[in-house]
């Protein structure tokens, strides 16, 4: 009987190409290929080939291997697919606040979220093509976000990245509003934070389960990051103690909008990256002193180890999360730096640089062709490609954006 | 800012009677400003946004009496012996860009609901020079702006064009009045008790008949063929208007309201019109504003999109405005902020945006949308706009192309006279 299957599955190999059909490759030739790796590798008139869902080759053009696609569209840029960590574009009924404590460790935006929608779609097309999808910042922990790819009309098996991507806190302001019935102050609002966070250590220390903590207590045993709002310099401050200095958690700082760049030095020393927007500048200088300070500049020269830019879409449209990167480096920020915060460092920050973020062999193959530089407004995007497939062309689908 | 004139006189009265005068007397005034001597800009690329050479290379720009004297490619263009020398390296030029829909000229309260029609206001009285945000416009290349009123009524008043850069009123002035403002679509709707369309209009109608009658009048008058008619100073503007001295700013953004606009002001009239604050689905009357070859400035929304409630839906798609308009042949296309709805200084970003919703920029228009169309639309092509000869020196030193975010402003002229330099402080 083994031999029989044995002698089959032999015959079987031998009828088939050693390239499964099931599997197709393409080979992109392009004029610039920005590949944001280590070693900030730019490559001038090159060749991408994708096999599969993952990157194969970069580097000077070769023979385009038989069987592959070649796509030639004159001088186009390749670029990484743009990795976005404040997105809350999980559907038409955007329901992802349900604020029924406090704290709702144990909440999830999976159900929520409606693959390929409409806002969702501009996003693929403009080549954003990770969304971390997070719940709202109506209580101080709102629950935990999926790391999704944005297929164009696929189901939400095919999208899922990680789930659960991540937890969402949120401190300042926001949480006020939904932490009790009289809502609390800031004080409050980390004590109840620091409650949770204190179950869900101990139990990870005692190696006990705790239904309702499950995935915060993975977020103390370090398998998965927490992105925590937060604003203004004391926001910004509060949370790198409260969640790296004292848990040591794998966090993130987002937002850090209003004047939250006066404690960049604090997350620099301590190594916590900070994902920054929807607003990167900060005018109340400007009243003082005429002059407006952009963010990014300020974040990035105060040495903040993983910069990256959001758009905590629908706040800026999912579209224009590109835009982020071309506005911080008009205030003042390094261009190329501003690329990395939108590709290399969220993607890393995260803990999925592995996968995602540049463009580099046996990474997934999620790549952006533009017409021009993907920070110029007036570059277009021509082809997107999530997992080696093509997501959206301009030429075949006409211009969505 | 203190300029070199003043230093220069400050230095030779402290110096007393018994200091010898300086050796090489410089000619007063300081270079390239009225008085003073010529000054040589000299930079790697000018994009001038005149109709024949929009750009030249390794450029030479000569200004004197803060006007243009010449532009031509360095070796072809002589530098006069005794003009001072800026030499901006591998910096572009470009004309100060011009933004025909602003209203952080002054004090915000341009907006007095009186009737719908009030002709006679005037916003020119809530100017406030070198106001911050003017500034900040003014370090990001906006030099001339339309202030106009407010869009609460059909004929909200008269705009007037000054320069952002500051000093007195009568400095900056470059023309009042500047516009008549009027105004359709869901605004004015709300204005007392509510209003429709067809009062509105009929309100633009009588207002717009009623001031060509004046002006007739008053033409008659002066021919010697009528009797003195009284001043009215709620219908003076109309007299600018009927000359042609003046232009309808017509905040136009639907279909219908181009329709009307087109039907009313342009065609039944015949007043100087641009349409202003262009966008939602106006574009789908683009191929009649072409036809009549009125200006088209658009903005500040520079995408139509599928809106619930509005139906405009585009099959799942984003419509540029400007790029829509380009499609049904319409040449004449400028873009406006709407300040402080954008911010002043993000106008180049309007442009940006357009041609990244498919606006065709082979011919730049990107960059003649922010500087020459619109100028042309005010009437005042003939000082601002363009590097030309004889117009205004109001010129921009920047890194790139305009429409690149990432382009920084390093320097501004205006009126040949140094108005922002980054290096100095930079405003962002």
């Amino acid at each position: 009987m083994v031999a029989r299957l044995a002698l089959t599955a032999a015959a079987l190999f031998a009828t088939c190409p050693p390239t499964p059909a099931s599997e197709p490759g393409f080979a992109l030739r392009c004029a610039k290929i920005l590949t944001c790796d280590e070693d900030d590798t730019i490559v001038n008139r090159g060749m991408i080939l994708l096999r599969g869902d993952k990157i194969e080759y970069i580097g000077k053009p070769v023979e385009v291997p038989a069987g592959y696609r070649e796509l030639d569209l004159g001088a186009v840029w390749a670029s990484p697919g743009m990795v976005e960590l404040h997105a809350h574009v999980v559907g038409p009924g955007f329901d992802i606040n349900d604020m029924v404590y406090p704290v709702n460790a144990d909440l999830s935006t999976r159900p929520s979220i409606t693959p390929s929608n409409s806002l969702m779609r501009m996003g693929t097309a403009a080549g954003v093509t990770t969304m971390f999808l997070i719940p709202g910042s109506g209580t101080s922990m709102g629950g935990f976000g999926v790391l999704f790819k944005p297929k164009i009309d696929a189901g939400y098996e095919e999208c899922v990245l990680r789930d659960p991507g991540g937890m969402k806190a949120a401190q300042n302001y926001n949480p006020q509003r939904g932490a009790g019935d009289v809502g609390a102050g800031w004080s409050g609002l980390s004590w109840l934070m620091e409650e949770a966070n204190n179950r869900a250590a101990a139990a990870f220390a005692q190696g006990r389960d705790d239904f309702g903590l499950r995935n915060l207590i993975r977020v103390h045993a370090g398998e998965l990051p927490v992105l925590i709002h937060c604003a203004s310099a004391e926001g910004v401050a509060n949370t790198v103690r409260m969640w790296k200095v004292r848990y040591g958690t794998k966090c993130v700082v987002s937002h850090g909008s209003w004047d939250g760049y006066k404690a960049a030095g604090f997350a620099a020393k301590h190594g916590v990256p900070v994902n920054h927007g929807p607003r990167t500048m900060d005018y109340s200088r400007f009243f003082r002193s005429g002059r407006v300070v952009g963010g990014a500049a300020e974040y990035t020269a105060a040495g903040v180890p993983l910069f990256s830019l959001n758009t905590d879409s629908p706040v800026v449209p999912q579209e224009e999360l590109f835009l982020q990167g071309s506005m911080s480096a008009r205030l003042g920020a390094d261009a190329y730096q501003m690329l990395r915060a939108l590709t290399t460092h969220p993607a890393q920050s995260i803990l999925v640089g592995d996968r995602v973020g540049s463009l580099e062999v046996g990474k997934d193959a999620d790549i952006v062709l533009s017409s021009g530089d993907p920070l110029d407004p007036r570059s277009r995007v021509e082809v997107v490609f999530i997992d080696g497939e093509i997501q959206y062309s301009r030429q075949d689908d006409g211009q969505w954006f | 800012m203190i300029s070199a004139a003043s230093i220069a006189l400050a230095a030779s009265l402290l110096a007393g009677p018994d200091t010898p005068a300086p050796a090489e007397p410089a000619s007063p005034g300081v270079p390239g400003e009225p008085g003073g001597p010529g000054l040589a800009i000299l930079c790697a690329k000018a994009l001038t946004c005149a109709e024949d050479a929009m750009v030249v290379d390794r450029a030479v720009l000569l200004v004197r009496d803060g006007r243009i004297e010449a532009v031509g490619e360095r070796g072809e263009l002589e530098v006069p012996e005794g003009y001072a020398i800026e030499d901006h390296g591998d910096l572009w030029v470009m004309p100060g860009m011009v933004d025909l829909h602003c209203h952080v000229g002054g004090t915000f309260d341009i907006n007095d609901m009186v009737y719908q029609a009030n002709p006679g206001l005037r916003v020119n009285t809530a100017v406030r020079p070198g106001n911050p945000a003017l500034m900040m416009g003014l370090a990001a290349g906006v030099t001339t702006v339309l202030f106009i009123p407010g869009s609460g009524t059909a004929v909200g008043g008269q705009g007037v064009l000054i320069k952002t850069a500051p000093g007195a009123y009568e400095d900056i002035l470059v023309r009042q009045p500047g516009s008549l403002k009027t105004a359709q679509g869901n605004n004015p709707k709300a204005h007392l008790l509510g209003c429709g369309p067809a009062l509105y209009n009929w309100h633009i109608r009588d207002i717009f008949f009623r001031g060509r009658a004046y002006h007739r009048a008053w033409e008659a008058f002066e021919a010697g063929e009528g009797p003195e008619p009284a001043r009215d100073i709620t219908l003076d503007v109309f007299r600018d208007l009927n000359r042609g001295d003046a232009q309808v700013s017509s905040h136009t953004q639907q279909h219908a309201v181009v329709q009307s606009t087109m039907r009313i002001q342009v065609r039944e009239f015949g007043i100087p019109t641009f349409i202003d604050h262009g966008s939602m689905d106006a574009f789908r009357g683009a191929d009649l504003v072409a036809e009549l070859d009125v200006p088209a400035i658009l903005g500040p929304r520079s995408a139509s999109w599928r809106s619930i409630g509005r139906g405009y839906d585009h099959d799942g798609r984003m419509m540029g405005i400007a790029a829509e308009y380009q499609a049904r042949g319409h040449k004449r296309i400028g873009f406006n902020t709407d300040s402080p709805v954008i911010p002043q200084e993000t106008l180049q970003l309007q442009a940006g945006m357009a041609v990244r919703y498919g606006l065709d920029d082979r011919g730049m228009d990107s960059v003649r949308g922010l500087t020459i169309v619109p100028a042309e639309a005010a009437g005042i092509g003939h000082r601002v706009g363009s590097l030309e000869v004889g117009k205004d020196a109001d010129v921009l030193v920047l890194t790139g192309h305009p429409g690149d975010p990432r382009t920084s402003v390093e320097r501004v002229y205006v009126d040949g006279r140094s108005v922002y330099d980054a290096e100095e402080e930079r405003l962002w």
